[in-house]
């Protein structure tokens, strides 16, 4: 058999290492349009010039030769036939399968703002690529500016910074990394940030840029009327699955390719994994899906059900944070909110009926993995009987005797 | 594979397997000359207390199917396909710490110094005389046993 699979990120490298560790006679063939293999959640340390290319690699330098994976790198994907079981590059070869795995993540995306898509000097902080482009403007640029304080433009930001660049970020809402923090743990980021020399305009939405003669964004031009200069532009404001070369093929799609529990489309032998899905959100639950996908790829049957991916991890200049589930829940959700603190940690826990809905530990985050394993399966701890930031494993402690592995007592 | 099976009705939560992990980690330490008060003193095992149960001695099972290897995006954390363990390369992570949130069990934990690397259990690298807090064990309550990997 031949499994040809389109991505060579977090779903695509997943799903080839469990096919060749299961069955190592199936054929795998890897097309990607990067000629590098690179974790995008390693970028900023590539910009930030911690480490090379090479360094922010997330498999073995000899991965393809050792499992025996063909690799088309450098090669996108341009078109796909279902009935022939073919796809087609951009260099007109039509490579055949058995069955295919579409693993081709998201792109980034450039709102319809004036001159923001025309100037030459915005990036995204996607892909290598981006990160290398980027790399060279940092060399010559004074004055960086990051549209989006999420994680992504967050990252972006304190690589600039790194490089000794005056670094200002936009962000639309009124405190950074808003899907993963409250007010309090945004703050105490925004500070570190601050205190390392970056700018922050909260609250404010970025109406038009400026374009000099030679194409470069130079002034950026805010909703409060404020104005930044900027001699490199990054955009972090969200990226959408990319998957335009599936049109006409009858894969059914909506925003992102529709998969069943088995990762599997609308169409026999095509599945999917990763970010393309609009369902996996962060690393974890990509790898987990490229491993389901090949799984079943193999005929054997797996479902993907640890679907939770409202969690995420921070940490920048050595402060962490854990978050999970509703951070911000709203007066009407009716829930408790208990907060603990010292001038080291800042912990927050909802519950709603004995249910944990959201947890944020900023600072000691040390063996909090629990917390996630309890919101997503919305076990009631009320009947524990104790305060809530005592809560641990070993509340729920369950050994099965003949393997040794954990279980959980609920 | 080999695997610290866990019998905690012995566990007299006496804390000597902690004390062992910590010095197996600090270079030319025993047991009287290991420094608990420096940063590095980590112990990658700990015992919990419960008013109803008593110990519960909590130690990284090298799972079957480890959730942290599985959320790993530097390629730091690999189940060797040999000893089943799962080995942990400080070079390659990034400290994002997803394996941190993603250990259901809640077992490992960043670095108390400077949060660039991940605290966990490496089997004390498959020694031939086993890890070194079952040695440390004088109650038995944890002991090496071969599970099916």
């Amino acid at each position: 058999m031949k499994i040809v699979i389109i991505g060579a990120s977090a779903a695509g490298i997943s799903a080839a290492k469990t096919i060749k560790a299961s069955e190592p006679d199936t054929e795998v063939v890897i097309i990607s349009k990067e000629d590098s293999i690179h974790s995008r959640c390693m970028l900023h340390k590539f910009l930030g010039h911690e480490r090379d290319a090479k360094g922010i690699s997330f498999i073995a330098d000899d991965f393809f030769e050792t499992n025996g994976i063909t690799w088309h790198s450098n090669t996108t994907v341009i078109g796909l036939d279902a009935q022939k079981k073919t796809v087609k590059t951009h260099d007109n070869q039509d490579i055949g399968y058995d069955k295919l795995l579409i693993a081709t993540g998201a792109a980034y995306f450039i709102p319809p703002i004036p001159g923001l898509r025309e100037a030459k000097n915005v990036y995204g902080f996607r892909d290598l690529k981006d990160a290398q482009l980027l790399d060279s403007e940092c060399n010559t640029a004074k004055n960086a500016v990051v549209i989006g304080a999420g994680l992504v433009g967050m990252d972006a930001a304190v690589a600039m910074l790194m490089r000794g660049l005056k670094v200002t970020v936009i962000e639309m809402t009124p405190a950074v990394m808003s899907l993963q923090l409250d007010q309090k743990s945004a703050q105490a980021y925004q500070q570190l940030f601050e205190e390392h020399g970056a700018a922050f305009i909260l609250n404010d939405k970025v109406v038009s840029v400026d374009v000099d003669e030679v194409g470069r964004g130079k002034t950026i031009h805010l909703a409060s009327g404020k104005a930044v200069p900027a001699d490199v532009i990054v955009i972090a404001a969200g990226v959408r699955p990319a998957f335009s070369f599936t049109e006409g093929s009858g894969i059914a799609t909506n925003h992102a390719i529709l998969v069943g529990d088995d990762l599997k489309t609308n169409i026999d032998d095509i599945y999917a994994a990763g970010d393309v899905t609009g369902m996996a959100g962060i690393w974890p639950n990509a790898m987990k899906q490229g491993r389901i996908a090949a799984i079943n790829m193999l005929g054997e049957k797996l479902l993907y059900e640890d679907r939770y991916a409202l969690k995420n991890t921070v940490n920048f200049y050595g402060l962490t944070t854990l978050s999970l589930g509703n951070i911000n829940p709203e007066p009407e959700e009716n829930c408790n909110i208990f907060i603990r603190e010292d001038r080291h940690n800042y912990q927050k826990v909802i519950i709603k009926n004995g249910i944990i809905q959201g947890v944020i530990i900023q600072g000691n985050i040390a063996g909090t993995g629990f917390w996630q394993y309890l919101i997503k399966n919305k076990i009631d701890v009320s009947g524990k009987n104790k305060d809530v930031f005592s809560l641990s494993y070993a509340d729920f402690y369950d050994l099965n005797q003949d393997t040794g592995e954990y279980n959980y007592a609920v | 594979m080999k695997r610290i099976i866990i019998d905690r009705e012995k566990c007299d939560g006496c804390l000597n397997c902690n004390i062992a992990c910590i010095s197996a980690h600090e270079e030319g330490s025993n047991f009287y000359t290991v420094n608990m008060q420096s940063p590095d003193a980590e112990t990658r095992n700990f015992i919990k207390f419960d008013a109803q149960k008593g110990y519960l001695p909590i130690f990284c099972r090298h799972c079957d199917e480890p959730e942290c290897v599985l959320s790993c995006m530097s390629g730091a954390l690999e189940k060797d396909p040999l000893t089943g363990h799962v080995q942990y390369d400080e070079s390659k992570c990034a400290a994002c710490y997803m394996c941190v949130m993603n250990c259901p069990y809640g077992v490992l934990k960043p670095d108390k110094r400077a949060r660039t690397k991940v605290i966990k259990c490496d089997f004390c690298d498959d020694k031939p005389d086993g890890p070194s807090c079952v040695k440390a064990c004088p109650k038995k309550a944890i002991e090496v046993k071969e599970v099916s990997l």
